[in-house]
Formats: C-alpha cells, structure tokens, sequence
C-alpha cells in the first residue's frame, strides 16, 4: 500500500516538475483561462442596450417631437439622427447605421387631439434576432406608457379623474438575476466550459507524450498499475485547475461583480470532481490517439463543442433536440453548470445541488477507470 | 569439414536455472513475421551479443524477453518465471534499456534517476546512495543537475544504463545502446558491461558493431526474425572454413573484381580499402592471389593472411548462412 503512494506521488511530482519547466503549458494554463473569461465574457453580450435608432418625424408639430423625445430619453435607444422618408431608413438598415427606426406619419398630432387612435409604424431590422425580439418588447412597452400618459392628459383635460378608474397592472418579476444581466448568467458557465477546455485539453496530450518519449515502456517494466499512473497524473492538475477556479470567481466578483450567492465549498468540492471527469475524459483521448496532433483535435473538438453547446451554457437543455439531449448526459458539463449557476445565482448548497454532485462523482470514476483499461489494452 | 552453424547451441548450466530460456518464441505484425520461433538459452552471469542487421526482429525480441509485448507463440521463461503469464515476477529482475532515449528530456540526471528509482521500489535511502554510485562510477557525477536533454549522445546512454541499474536487477536487456554513439563513450560503456559481468549481472545486449561481439561470452546471429546461429565468439568464427587473406592495393575494387571469380576463394569483400578473401582450405594461398593479380595487371601493395574475428566471420554466415557452402 505504501510502495502504491510512493508511486502515485513520484508521478504527480514529476508532472509537476514538467509543467513548472515549460512556460508555455504555465501560460497556457494560468494566464490563458483569465484571458478567455474576460474576452468571453465581453463577447459574448446578451443585454441589449443603445440599439442605434433613427426617427422619421413626417409631422412636425410639438405633439409628435414630444412622442420622439421619449425615446431620447431611454436608454435602450440610441437616437442617431432624422431620416426624412422610409426609403432612406431602408438604405439606413442595409448599411448596418441603424436597427430600429420610429416612423410618425402626417396627421399624428391631429388624431392625438382628436382622441382618435393615434398610428406610428416602429421598423426593426430582424436580422440580429436577439436585439429584434427585445426592441419590439421595449417599444410597445414605451409606446403602452405613452398611451397611458396620453389618456391621463386628455382625461385631465376633460375633467375626469382618472385615478377612481380601476386598472389592471401586469408585473413581471425576475428571479435570482433581477437585471437580467446576462453577465451574471455567463460568468459561471463560464467558469465550467474554460476549466474544462484547460484540462481535457493538457491531459489528452500527457500519455502520448510518455509513449513518443519512451518513458511508457520503462513504466511497463515496473510495477506502478495503470490506475496509479493516471492518478498520479490528475493530481497536479487538480490543483492547477482550483487556481485557475479561484481566480475565476475572484475575477468574476472583482470585474464583473457577479454575486456569490452559495455555498463555496461545496462549489469548490463540485470543481474538483468536475476537473477529474475532464481530465478523465483527456485520458480516454490520450490512450486512443495515435499522435500528439490527433491528441490536440480531438480535445479541442470534445470539450469545446460539446461544452459549449451540450452544457446548457450557450442554449437551454430543455430547448435542444432530444437526441442532444440525451447526448448531453455523457458529458460532465450539464451537470457542473447546474452546481455553478446554481451557487452563484440561486445560492444554493448541498441540499438542493446533491444529486448532481453524485453524477459528476460517477463519471470520473468510470472515466479514469475506462482510460486506465483502454491503455492497458493499447500496450499489450 | 564445414559444420552446420545450427548445431552449435550454448550449453545451458544445468544446475542453475537459466537467466532466459525461450521456445518458440514468435510474434508477427500483421504480415510481417518480426519474431520467428525463436529459441533462445543464457545462463546466469553471461555476457550475450545479438547481432544482425537492421529490422533482424532484435528489438521485439528483446521487447518480448522485456514483457513490454506479448508473444503469439511460444513463451519465454527469465529466471524461471514466464513472460507472458507471470511478467510481475520477472519485471523486477530485469533491466530493460531500449533503443530509444527513454528519460524524461525536461528533467536533470538525478531527477531522472530518483523517479526511475522510486517507481521500481527502492527504498528513499538506497536511491541517494545508489544514484551517487551509479553517477561516480559512470564519471557523471557534475552532471547531476543537468537536464537530460542537454547531454551528449554517450551521456544520455550511460544515464539510461543508470536508470535500468537503480533497482539492481539481474539481467539486463540492453537494445543497442552504442547506436550512434563516439568510439570513446563506446569503449567506457563497454568497461562499464565489464564490470557488470564482473559482479555476475547477466546481460543480453543488441548490436550492429560485429567488433562488440568479439567482447561478448556468447553471440547470436539474427536475420528477418530468426537466429541463424549461436555461440561463443571462438565458435561462430570455426564456422569460417579455409584461410583468411587481406589485400591491400592501390585500387582495391579492381583488386577485389580479380579475384572474386578465382576458383577456390569462397567469399571476397570490400572492408573499407581493403579487400578481404576466404580462400577454402586446400585452395590459393597468398601466392596464388598475388600471382592472379599480376596476371590481371592489378598493382598490389601487399597480400597477408589474417586472423577470422567476428566481422569476417557474420559476412561469411550472412552469404551463407543456411549452412550452404
């Protein structure tokens, strides 16, 4: 049992020594996760805000300037100018200028005093449907209040008092991320994907590297086990990978001020078994890939695709196909991101997040357990 | 008056168990046959040189011998234990260097040696002491700090040979290790198997250089996965029937053009400049050559009859080695 510890730890102080010699895999593994959390999470923006927007004011009275001045005032549009017809708001969308465009005809002004139903036609370019979809919500939600205030005016203006008339006020409310900042949302998910993509990717290349270097067959000639040589190997990225987790939640509180709801321990306990399935998955990789370059792609593409697009982290699990679905279940990151959103958004703990934390428990046994067999395979 | 090579085996020591003792050993890559029922006996504390040319199947077969592969057909027994059903019992005993530079590039010497060490289980305080010994007697004792890759040819196989030695196995198994290495670290590696003969340490070593064999107890001759002969060194070279004669000529290819159809000269190579004959027993003496080479208008500057060693011999066993003469 001893000579088993002695040489699990003589493997992980050898990777060590590997990775503290070679300043690009320390590049590659402390510096590069912070880079891509902040280029991440800039790029990929959900909020809309300041969508470029053009008015094309055909009435010219101050009823209608006071209807366009609303939308000055909001900062969701970013009023950039007058176009005089709609022919020029069409060559203003083809160009990309602007995205929404406000058009009042003739005659506005008229039917406001007239009490008449007051028409205004809001263009909205639908390619980027994101923004599309929000700027409809945000219009008639402005052109609604106008209407309110429009109706209080002219009641007022009647004599009636309005505030005796009984009213029905939908109010929707947000959980767990009131502002909907899409910042919150991103930055744990974040957190799971970039961890993942760090480790699969180091330790797909780690046993080829042994079988190019010569160094596998001496291990043959020895009696360290399989289970011992990919034990020893996790080790030290174990505790790379929580490096690279604290200075993601660090930076995640200190740049983006993403709020930490939870219960850290059981997000640093969650990380550490997550960090062993995708090192176990690079294992798998490792055993079956032929060459270092084959190594390299097959991770890229394993913990990219799928952890972007099978974790919930870019869309819904609910929203994909069921075969995806199902496809989801065999890789780690559904389950990681459920136990990081779930602590950093909901707060939550070991209570509700348990179940999960079980699964990610069997995975990296039967990762690590199907690396060891599959090398074991390879070399006899 | 010619014997079949194959009939000249080593004698096994028959009290002792035998360092290897391999039947029928066989492995094959798809087509290709690399390890052809090959049978195979050294007894403890022999020094055995396997030689043949490139691609012969001497690294699989000393992979086998490893347990690093497992054979087809056959097995292989090393020290009593077999390869293919109790290789736990023999890896401990054995030391395998391959012909590939198996260290860690990034890490030192001693670095190198002390994981090696402590993977095969010596305990912490022998590892110090044995790497430093090892390091001394190896006169690489500055260079424990440096990374293996910044060490020369000669170095980076004295520090394979270290590594394979930290556990102090038995028998070592060693594929080629003065491949591409200086003539001096030749000669210092081969002190080093000297001594280790010396200390009763078995060693079976792979070698291109027909001159290394001449330093071996024993020799084996292997050619597309087979041993074509085995012996000791005086052995194989009783194989060479008739004398040996050296020409040495101001040009040696029209020399050796001359006398290579003479009646009587069985073989007639081109060594460097110079040419080397078999003349079989009864056939032209010196004379006789120098004579034939005035005919053909060839100048000579000397014709000498030499000594067989193990070069003249394996050219002669590679033409004719089926025991066709």
């Amino acid at each position: 049992m001893t000579g088993r510890f002695t040489r699990i730890a003589a493997i992980a102080r050898k990777e060590f020594i590997h990775i503290a010699r070679d300043p690009r895999m320390l590049i590659a593994v402390l510096i590069l996760p912070a880079i891509q959390l902040v280029l991440f999470a800039y790029a990929i923006n959900y909020d809309v805000r300041n969508v470029p927007t053009t008015i094309v004011d055909q009435d010219r009275t101050p009823a209608s300037r006071a209807y366009v001045a609303t939308y000055r005032g909001s900062d969701f549009f970013d009023v950039r100018g007058e176009l005089p017809d709609v022919e020029a708001v069409d060559a203003a969308f083809r160009r990309g200028d602007v995205r929404i465009a406000v058009v009042v005809p003739p005659g506005f002004a008229r039917d406001v005093a007239a009490g008449k139903q007051a028409q205004v036609a809001v263009l909205i370019d639908g390619s980027d449907p994101n923004s599309a979809q929000i700027g409809s919500t945000f219009t008639r939600a402005l052109n609604t209040a106008y209407g309110q205030q429009l109706q209080a005016t002219w009641a007022d203006a009647q004599g009636v008092d309005m505030s005796s008339m009984g009213r029905l006020e939908p109010r929707v409310r947000t959980w767990y991320n009131p502002e909907r900042r899409s910042t919150d949302f991103l930055v744990p998910g974040l957190m799971v994907v970039i961890i993942m993509i760090v480790t699969t990717q180091q330790s797909a290349v780690t046993l080829v590297r042994e079988r190019d270097q010569g160094t596998y067959e001496q291990m043959l000639v020895s009696p360290l086990h399989r289970v011992e040589l990919m034990v020893g190997k996790l080790l030290p990225w174990t505790i790379l990978a929580f490096a690279d987790m604290v200075a993601i939640v660090l930076l995640s509180q200190l740049v983006f001020k993403v709020p930490v709801r939870g219960d850290l321990g059981f997000l640093g306990v969650s990380m550490a078994v997550f960090v062993f399935c995708s090192l176990g998955i690079g294992l798998i990789i490792s055993s079956v890939a032929p060459s270092m370059e084959s190594a390299n792609i097959a991770a890229l593409m394993i913990s990219f695709l799928p952890g972007f697009m099978l974790s919930g982290f870019a869309f819904p699990l609910d929203s994909i196909p069921v075969v995806l679905q199902w496809a989801s279940l065999l890789f780690p990151g559904r389950y990681m991101m459920e136990i990081a959103r779930g602590v950093f958004l909901k707060g939550v703990g070991w209570a509700e997040m348990y179940d999960q934390l079980v699964y990610l428990c069997i995975y990296a046994v039967a990762a690590i357990g199907l690396s060891a067999w599959l090398s074991g395979r390879r070399s006899r | 008056m010619t014997p079949n090579p194959r009939d000249i085996t080593v004698p096994d020591a028959p009290a002792e168990t035998p360092a290897i003792d391999a039947r029928g050993l066989s492995l094959r890559f798809g087509e290709v046959v690399a390890v052809d029922a090959v049978d195979l006996h050294l007894a403890p504390g022999a020094v055995f040189g396997l030689l043949g040319p490139d691609g012969a199947g001497k690294s699989t077969l000393i992979r086998l011998l490893a347990s690093v592969l497992r054979p087809d057909a056959g097995d292989a027994e090393v020290f009593g234990h077999s390869v293919s059903t109790e290789p736990h019992l023999v890896t401990p005993r054995i030391g395998y260097m391959s012909q590939q530079f198996s260290m860690y590039p990034d890490l030192t010497v001693a670095e190198n040696l002390e994981f090696f060490g402590t993977l095969r289980g010596v305990a912490p305080d022998d590892r110090r002491t044995r790497a430093r010994e090892l390091l001394r007697s190896m006169g690489m004792t500055e260079f424990a700090g440096r990374q293996a890759q910044y060490l020369s040819g000669g170095m980076k196989q004295k520090l394979m040979l270290a590594a394979t030695l930290m556990h102090e196995p038995d028998l070592l198994l060693l594929d080629e290790p003065t491949t591409g290495v200086d003539p001096v670290s030749r000669r210092e590696f081969w002190r080093i198997i000297a001594s280790l003969h010396q200390r009763g340490k078995t060693v079976l070593v792979a070698t291109p250089y027909m001159d290394e064999a001449e330093r071996c107890t024993h020799v084996a001759f292997m050619d597309s996965g087979a041993i074509r002969t085995s012996g000791t060194p005086a052995q194989v070279k009783t194989l060479v029937p008739g004398t040996l004669y050296e020409i040495l000529a101001p040009d040696p290819r029209a020399a050796l053009a001359s006398i290579a159809e003479k009646p009587g000269v069985i073989s007639a190579h081109l060594y460097g400049e110079v040419v080397r004959a078999i003349a079989e027993t009864g056939g032209p003496n010196a004379a006789d050559l120098e004579a034939t080479l005035a005919q053909a208008g060839v100048a000579v500057d000397r014709v000498r009859e030499a000594r067989v060693d193990m070069e003249a011999a394996f050219a002669y066993l590679a033409e004719f080695g089926d025991g066709a003469s």
